[in-house]
């Protein structure tokens, strides 16, 4: 397992608070946040690669039950792979790949089956003697895998590899990390702030915001029941409201929201967040699906997202965001001003108490 | 309409940079085209001459390796470190294009001065300044230095750092990582900054004349030519020393060249 306890770093204003993260061995973990809450600081402190000017004041790292605290980055058994890549442009892929291997001490043999393994597994027989500059996004994207790869890393850092990649190599790249994970047992750590891409490789992860570690665990349950409004915007729960808690019942202005089992997370909530998708248009979706919680509202406003519609619906003073089919607009009357029924199953509301 | 409009935007450029290629290549063209090929060739016979050229061209050399060797070094650090006191460690680098060059000459012999600490160093260590080839190097080396550290600085600047952070990742050290990973890609500003100050260095008269009058270099015995001979017995040297000149830093910027990747 990699551990990180209490760690503290400041670095030009900026402050990592009190990180406390249990990676287990094998995992593929992941920690997300919005551009600036720390996530590749983090990440350079893992691999023990801080800027200068950074000051850790307190905090350690363990793999395992050994302390990697002290150890400098090359010692730490772990590999990088960075936002920009960092293939070296005057060196072929094949010595892009092979840069590390005098710096480790691996059997002969060994180097070579990894080396052809890698090579083959990543599909880059056909562009060792190619420079990275003449080969594609997606190409020096493997290469810079394979470079770290070849190592044998206990763990990988990956630094939003996927954000430089076009939407097609991003979808390739995703499958190859998933592929790569489950075939080599090694243990990835992604710093993301894409949502789906996290959802799609991950079992686990962290939200990251202002330096501080705001929720951690399984990356299903932080989409679902993000544990507080940040997260819940984050993750793209756009219905996030105050709500008071009276005599067992949950008010948001007039409507009474019916929720189930809050209790397990809070006793007494004072915000709830639902997802768009999980509000359904009730006067063309299957009115079996349980929707306890059932109202009336006019449509605001329409906008097209993908092939959805995201659609602004008020009711009693309460703005609601749902995300529809666009065939449901064949099926009800919807444009601005029209009166529609929706709702939501108490299951779909997450309930949380924020200071 | 677009293309009218470049068109005379282009034509405007070329109109006014007329002048200048004009101020550069008249007076050179015609220094060049002046002496007869006798002339020449009676010229570069002359002992004296081939003696005075090919001093210059060492000690430029010399001057210019002696910038790579501690140049290269002070170039990275100012390149990548930030500390208390680098504008003025910049500044200082570029002081010698600034002062007027008979003024560095006489710093540079007020290093030996005897009543100085550098001096006395000087004196025991048996370097003199005056009339001799260290002190010609050193002059050299002065003026030149600030060509070379701004190119190299400049190349390791373009050297994105990630690259070196990824270099150690993989286990390199500082060491390695500087000569497999920065050098190899800073390379070119690093020749192109020996051509620079090799190219100051060989053109340089006014300190080296207040230092070492001899051993004479080219462009000591030029003027010396000129105020004892006149115009017709300076020319030949000169167009010798400007064609040795322009051979070397072709051969040079060919080596740059040739060391990029195609």
């Amino acid at each position: 397992m990699l551990r990180i306890k209490d760690l503290f770093i400041k670095l030009q204003g900026f402050c990592l608070k009190n990180i406390n993260l249990d990676i287990y061995e094998g995992d593929f973990f992941s920690i997300l946040g919005p551009t600036g809450s720390g996530k590749s600081l983090l990440l350079e402190a893992i691999i023990g690669h801080l800027p200068d000017n950074a000051i850790c004041s307190s905090g350690r790292i363990f793999w395992k039950k050994k302390e990697l605290t002290s150890l400098p980055p090359h010692k730490r058994g772990m590999g990088i792979v960075y936002q920009d890549l960092g293939l070296f442009p005057h060196m072929t892929v094949e010595n892009n790949i092979r840069f590390g291997l005098r710096y480790h001490t691996l059997e002969g043999a060994d180097t070579e089956r990894r080396f052809n393994m890698l090579v083959d597994t990543l599909g880059l027989g056909g562009i060792l003697h190619r420079y990275p500059e003449r080969i594609s996004g997606g190409e020096r994207q493997r290469v810079a895998l394979a470079r770290v790869l070849i190592l044998s890393p206990r763990v990988v850092l990956l630094d939003e590899p996927l954000s430089s990649l076009d939407p097609p190599s991003q979808d390739e790249a995703k499958r190859l990390l998933k592929r790569l994970h489950s075939e080599l047992g090694v243990t990835f750590v992604l710093v993301s702030h894409n949502f789906e891409e996290v959802m799609y490789l991950s079992e686990r992860g962290a939200v990251m915001h202002k330096g501080m570690v705001v929720q951690k665990g399984l990356i299903r349950h932080i989409f679902n029941r993000p544990s507080s409004s940040f997260v819940a915007n984050f993750v793209g729960a756009r219905n996030v409201f105050a709500v008071t808690y009276d005599s067992g019942k949950i008010m948001m202005g007039r409507l009474s929201i019916e929720t189930e089992n809050h209790s397990a997370c809070c006793k007494i909530p004072n915000r709830i967040s639902i997802r768009p998708e999980k509000i359904i248009a009730l006067d063309c979706q299957d009115n079996r699906t349980a929707s306890e919680n059932r109202f009336s509202g006019r449509v605001c406003n329409i906008w097209k997202r993908n092939f959805h519609l995201h659609v602004e619906i008020e009711a009693e003073g309460v703005m609601f965001h749902a995300l529809w089919p666009e065939h449901v607009s064949d099926l009800i009357h919807l444009e601005k001003g029209a009166k529609v029924h929706f709702g939501f199953s108490k299951k779909d509301v997450n309930a949380f108490r924020e200071e | 309409m677009k293309p009218v409009r470049s068109s005379f935007f282009h034509l405007s450029l070329f109109v006014f940079s007329l002048p200048i290629l004009f101020l550069l290549f008249y007076p050179l063209g015609r220094l060049v085209a002046a002496p007869t090929f006798s002339e020449l060739l009676g010229a570069i016979l002359e002992p004296e001459v081939q003696a005075s050229l090919l001093r210059s061209l060492v000690t430029a050399l010399s001057a210019s390796l002696i910038s790579v060797t501690f140049g290269t070094p002070l170039a990275y650090i100012l390149a990548r470190r930030n500390f208390r006191g680098k504008e003025a460690v910049e500044g200082l680098i570029d002081l010698p294009i600034m002062i007027p060059h008979p003024v560095i000459g006489i710093a540079i012999l007020g290093l030996s001065a005897r009543d100085t600490v550098a001096g006395k160093l000087l004196q025991w260590l048996g370097i003199q300044i005056m009339g001799t080839y260290t002190g010609i190097v050193t002059v050299l080396t002065f003026v030149g230095l600030p060509f070379f550290i701004n190119s190299a600085k400049a190349g390791f600047e373009s050297v994105p750092a990630s690259l070196e952070k990824v270099s150690m990742s993989l286990g390199a050290g500082p060491w390695d990582t500087f000569f497999r990973v920065t050098l190899p890609l800073a390379w070119r500003n690093i020749v192109l900054g020996m051509v620079m100050c090799t190219a100051r260095a060989i053109s340089e008269f006014g300190a080296v004349i207040v230092v070492a009058y001899h051993p004479m270099l080219a462009p000591v015995l030029i003027y010396e030519r000129f105020t004892a001979y006149g115009l017709k017995y300076s020319q030949p040297v000169a167009v010798w020393l400007i064609l040795i000149s322009v051979m070397l830093f072709t051969a040079m910027r060919f080596l740059a060249r040739s060391r990029e990747r195609v």
